[in-house]
């Protein structure tokens, strides 16, 4: 057995806080849209926009996946395949010109 | 643990512990979902390859997307995610009505996501003339949201399956919590490969020139 020390799980209450935060951050990105739209941001919008799916993954995958509360070896498998399908497809999307990779 | 009784396998319903610590079909599910990563990896950047090339016939998915209708979708969808762990939550403190309530919410709202997809769908083909063979980008929209929208029913299924089992007189026992725990796992992966879609395919894509 693992001897690693997990802190509690949340509670319901806490599972609504997250949810409402959750929800800010979607309504945020919907906004991201029209204003780029209105004003052309560019690429800083492509950066905002893919921040913001970032950080609602990660406390989806953290809180509510309770993967900030298992043990290691359930992180590991986890990030190794996002980390080989995420490099795998940046090599793939860059050797077709979809993405630029800058040397 | 399971022993060999006269040859024949006998669970006596304990965890399957491993050397890991963990149980193992709790492992077996982070694997998975670890592979659908590749899965849906490839769908995705086919999509970014397709839609970002110019000169096909026909409208480009990023030209009738309905950003307004998605938007909500997406919301019914990551709402999903707090009414599963809810259902987990009631679970692990024995409440079995808590468990049933939430169990149905999270499948209702799978399904108000999947129907939304239909129509979204109906909409593409029927108003647009964008069908799955129109030209490449449209294909490769098609497959992506397709194959979310499939692992979405799959939810759907194994949630009203474990509904069922809630409603019974003796509800959900505690060897079936690691179930209900392991379809939550699947559902909020799902959301998140639906966090990542929303965002590459709905919001950043762009009519090549």
């Amino acid at each position: 057995m693992s001897a690693e020390h997990h802190p509690a799980h949340p509670t319901p209450s806490q599972y609504w806080k997250i949810a409402v935060l959750l929800a800010v951050l979607t309504a945020v990105e919907v906004a991201m849209f029209y204003i780029n739209e209105a004003t052309d941001l560019g690429s800083l919008n492509a950066l905002i926009l893919i921040a913001l799916a970032v950080l609602k993954f990660v406390i989806v995958v953290g809180y509510y996946m309770h993967l900030r509360y298992e043990t290691s070896i359930l992180s590991r498998f986890f990030t190794a395949g996002f980390i080989l399908a995420l490099s795998l497809y940046a090599v793939v999307l860059g050797a077709m010109g979809v993405i630029a990779i800058r040397g | 643990m399971t022993d060999l009784v006269h040859g024949e396998a006998v669970d006596h319903g304990h965890p399957e512990h491993e050397s890991t610590g963990v149980d193992n079909r709790k492992l077996g599910m982070w694997v998975f979902l670890s592979s659908e990563f590749l899965f849906f990896g490839a769908l995705i950047s086919n999509y970014l390859i397709y839609s970002n090339r110019g000169g096909f016939e026909g409208v480009y998915p990023a030209e009738i997307y309905d950003i307004p209708f998605t938007s909500v979708s997406s919301f019914v969808l990551l709402m999903s995610s707090l009414t599963m762990v809810l259902a987990h939550n009631a679970l692990s403190r024995g409440d079995q009505n808590g468990t049933k309530t939430w169990l149905f919410a999270t499948a209702s709202l799978g399904a108000v996501f999947l129907g939304g997809q239909v129509f979204e769908f109906t909409e593409f083909i029927v108003e647009f003339d964008m069908a799955l063979t129109t030209n490449p980008a449209a294909s490769a929209f098609y497959v992506l949201t397709g194959f979310h929208g499939i692992h979405v029913a799959i939810g759907v299924i194994m949630l009203l399956s474990l509904w069922g089992l809630a409603r019974r007189k003796e509800g959900l026992s505690e060897k079936a919590g690691l179930n209900l725990e392991l379809v939550g796992l699947y559902w909020h992966f799902v959301d998140i490969i639906w966090i990542v879609i929303f965002t590459v395919v709905y919001l950043l894509s762009t009519v090549p020139s």
